[in-house]
């Protein structure tokens, strides 16, 4: 009796080693893949961040030496790019002047005015296919609808590219805007309809200003697009300038500098010398870059510098 | 009582211009917004109606979706606007470039939302958010004076003709890559941040260690928002027009495009045609072009239903 009890025992005891041992293996395997898993994780982010750094440095190094150069912003001459960066900022803000107005009324519209249903709907997914419309074809679209006499017929003109670029950046302005304004609490503006007064009047005194940080942030941010583009301008603005570009004529046809750094590589390569060719995409390259981490900066302080002006006050 | 008349008609008037104002506003916004679904509308029928004009001007181009052979001038005889070379080019260059792409931004954004601390994230969303708006012809240019001579100078030597090599294919998947992954990561980050902290608590309450908890947690309940994000990569990829044009350097496939040399000699695919030959052409040869946008239109198009279609699906917004 009693030798059958302890060897129970004994059997039972083994078992609960054997159980304890399966389960310390299991643990150990799922800590295993978890160690496992976060390397990759880590290598993988590296890797990324890594290709990333060294993009930005790679540009820099190269541009730098010409950037340094001040016969390199002259206006003429192959190698230097006067002309393009004035283009740049001219287009800039023209299509800055035509963008802002029309995309925030819509954002108003849809987030003050209108009742949330089909129209609205409708409109976000329009804004949402006209988003995914490659930067290309918006470009043949330009050149049909405000280019040619089909259209507008303004021609190859700053006026057809900033047009164009109304269209390549309205949903993000207008998604942007909207965020901006949504953003605003709901007592504000009941506060404002409380005194008695009209819908227009309260989004101009009350939902405006409260949304201004959002509001200066979109316009930041859609800025460092219009500088970048090329697709959309080379069948609307053009591809080369006039004998002289600093005017502020919206009828000429220009060039900018992501424009000038695809003609000297492509279709200006044997009009344009090579050393020149490259030492404008060196340069005009890290340029790019330099107005692009000032414009990212930019988009941080100035909303968190408003936001505390209007705070403050 | 004399005097009382002024003042209340004042007022009246007042308030009719307040209300006159208002509605002036309401109407000049309803219009604003409008105003995107009309240029929608309008893009495809600008450009739909121009590029179909092409079917009517020349009875060959009926070999639009059936042949490989481009030739809208006629330089060898008759005229030919066979599209299927730039789609192989389009297609391959993407598929790769996805299939690259995808787990490194997958894993990208677990790693910043679950594991980044937070100094290093200070330093990460800042690169991702101007490596988004890159311009694509930077890339494009990096590409050319860094990538093209390094692999011309690898596999050079073995392709028929090593004087040309380097552009093509390669180079052009390795721009998209470089083109997508931030809009993919950033998109997946998005995705991932809006599944709830109640899902990440309930499984490490369960015992699970931070990779199961990622994987049978996180994953499954961001799978409509990553696949947003792959779509949304696929689009940008196909769209994609001057970085590639850069590096493809081609007019028609090569005569061995079915071996991996294919992909370092000059190639072609669906934009880089338009973007090169597209202002010099004119008559029936612009309206060929048109009718390449138009079927990137239609391609982008079909791909924002998908997105949306998945968007409406998921669980967490």
């Amino acid at each position: 009796m009693s030798t059958q009890q302890s060897v129970s025992q004994i059997t039972s005891h083994d078992e609960d080693k054997r159980r304890l041992a399966l389960l310390e293996r299991v643990v150990q395997r799922i800590h295993n893949n978890n160690r496992v898993a976060m390397t990759v994780l880590w290598t993988l982010s590296g890797i990324v961040t890594i290709l990333f750094v060294s993009i930005v440095l790679l540009l820099l190094i190269q541009g730098i030496p010409y950037l340094i150069r001040p016969d390199f912003y002259s206006a003429n001459g192959e190698g230097s790019i006067g002309s393009q960066l004035f283009n740049t900022f001219y287009i800039l803000v023209l299509s800055e002047i035509i963008l802002v107005p029309i995309s925030l009324a819509a954002a108003i519209y849809l987030v003050e005015y209108a009742r949330p249903g089909r129209f609205v709907t409708f409109v976000h997914f329009s804004a949402e296919t006209l988003a995914g419309v490659p930067s290309l074809v918006l470009g043949l679209f330009g050149f049909l609808a405000f280019g040619s006499r089909l259209g507008l017929g303004f021609g190859t003109s700053r006026l057809t590219g900033a047009l164009t670029l109304l269209c390549f950046n309205f949903p993000l302005a207008l998604r942007l805007f909207e965020d901006a304004l949504t953003a605003v609490p709901r007592d504000f503006r009941e506060g404002g309809l409380a005194l008695g007064s009209t819908k227009w009047r309260m989004v101009r005194t009350v939902v405006l200003p409260s949304a201004l940080p959002g509001i200066v942030t979109a316009i930041i941010l859609s800025s460092g697009r219009i500088i970048g583009e090329a697709a959309a301008l080379i069948f609307t603005m053009g591809t080369t300038n006039p004998a002289n570009v600093f005017t502020l004529n919206p009828f000429i046809s220009s060039d900018n500098l992501t424009i000038r750094i695809w003609y000297v590589q492509t279709l200006g390569s044997g009009v344009v010398p090579p050393d020149a060719a490259n030492a404008v995409s060196a340069g005009a390259a890290a340029l790019l870059i330099v107005i692009l981490l000032l414009i990212n900066f930019a988009s941080r302080g100035v909303a968190r510098f408003i936001q505390r002006r209007i705070t403050a006050a | 009582m004399a005097q009382a008349q002024p003042v209340q008609s004042q007022a009246q008037q007042r308030v009719q211009r307040a209300r006159m104002a208002d509605q002036t506003a309401h109407i000049v916004f309803f219009i604003c917004a409008i105003l995107i679904v009309a240029v929608i509308i309008g893009v495809f029928v600008f450009v739909g109606i121009q590029g179909f004009r092409l079917f009517g001007e020349d009875p060959h181009a009926r070999n639009f979706l059936t042949s490989t052979n481009w030739d809208p001038d006629g330089a060898n005889g008759t005229t030919s606007y066979g599209t299927l070379g730039f789609i192989l080019g389009s297609v391959i260059t993407t598929l790769i470039a996805i299939v690259v792409v995808t787990p490194l931004a997958f894993g990208m954004a677990l790693f910043m939302t679950e594991i980044t601390p937070k100094w290093l994230e200070g330093i990460l969303r800042p690169l991702l958010e101007i490596f988004t708006g890159m311009p694509s012809v930077v890339i494009g240019f990096l590409a050319l004076v860094i990538l093209v001579p390094f692999i011309s100078k690898v596999v050079g030597p073995l392709t028929p003709n090593p004087a040309t090599a380097g552009v093509g294919w390669g180079t052009a998947t390795l721009v998209l890559i470089i083109m997508i992954l931030p809009t993919v990561i950033s998109i997946s980050i998005d995705a991932v941040r809006a599944v709830p902290d109640s899902v990440r608590e309930a499984s490490l309450a369960l015992g699970s260690t931070r990779w199961q908890m990622m994987r049978n947690a996180i994953i499954p309940a961001a799978t409509t928002g990553l696949a947003t994000a792959v779509v949304f990569g696929i689009a940008r990829a196909i769209g994609e027009a001057l970085a590639v044009s850069m590096v493809l350097k081609g007019t028609s496939l090569p005569t061995n495009v079915f071996t991996p040399l294919a992909f370092f000699q000059p190639n072609v695919n669906l934009t880089q045609p338009i973007v090169l030959y597209f202002s010099d052409a004119s008559g029936t040869t612009r309206d060929a072009y048109f009718m390449l946008g138009f079927l990137l239109l239609v391609i982008s198009f079909l791909f924002v239903c998908v997105s949306r279609y998945l968007a409406s699906r998921s669980v967490y917004k």
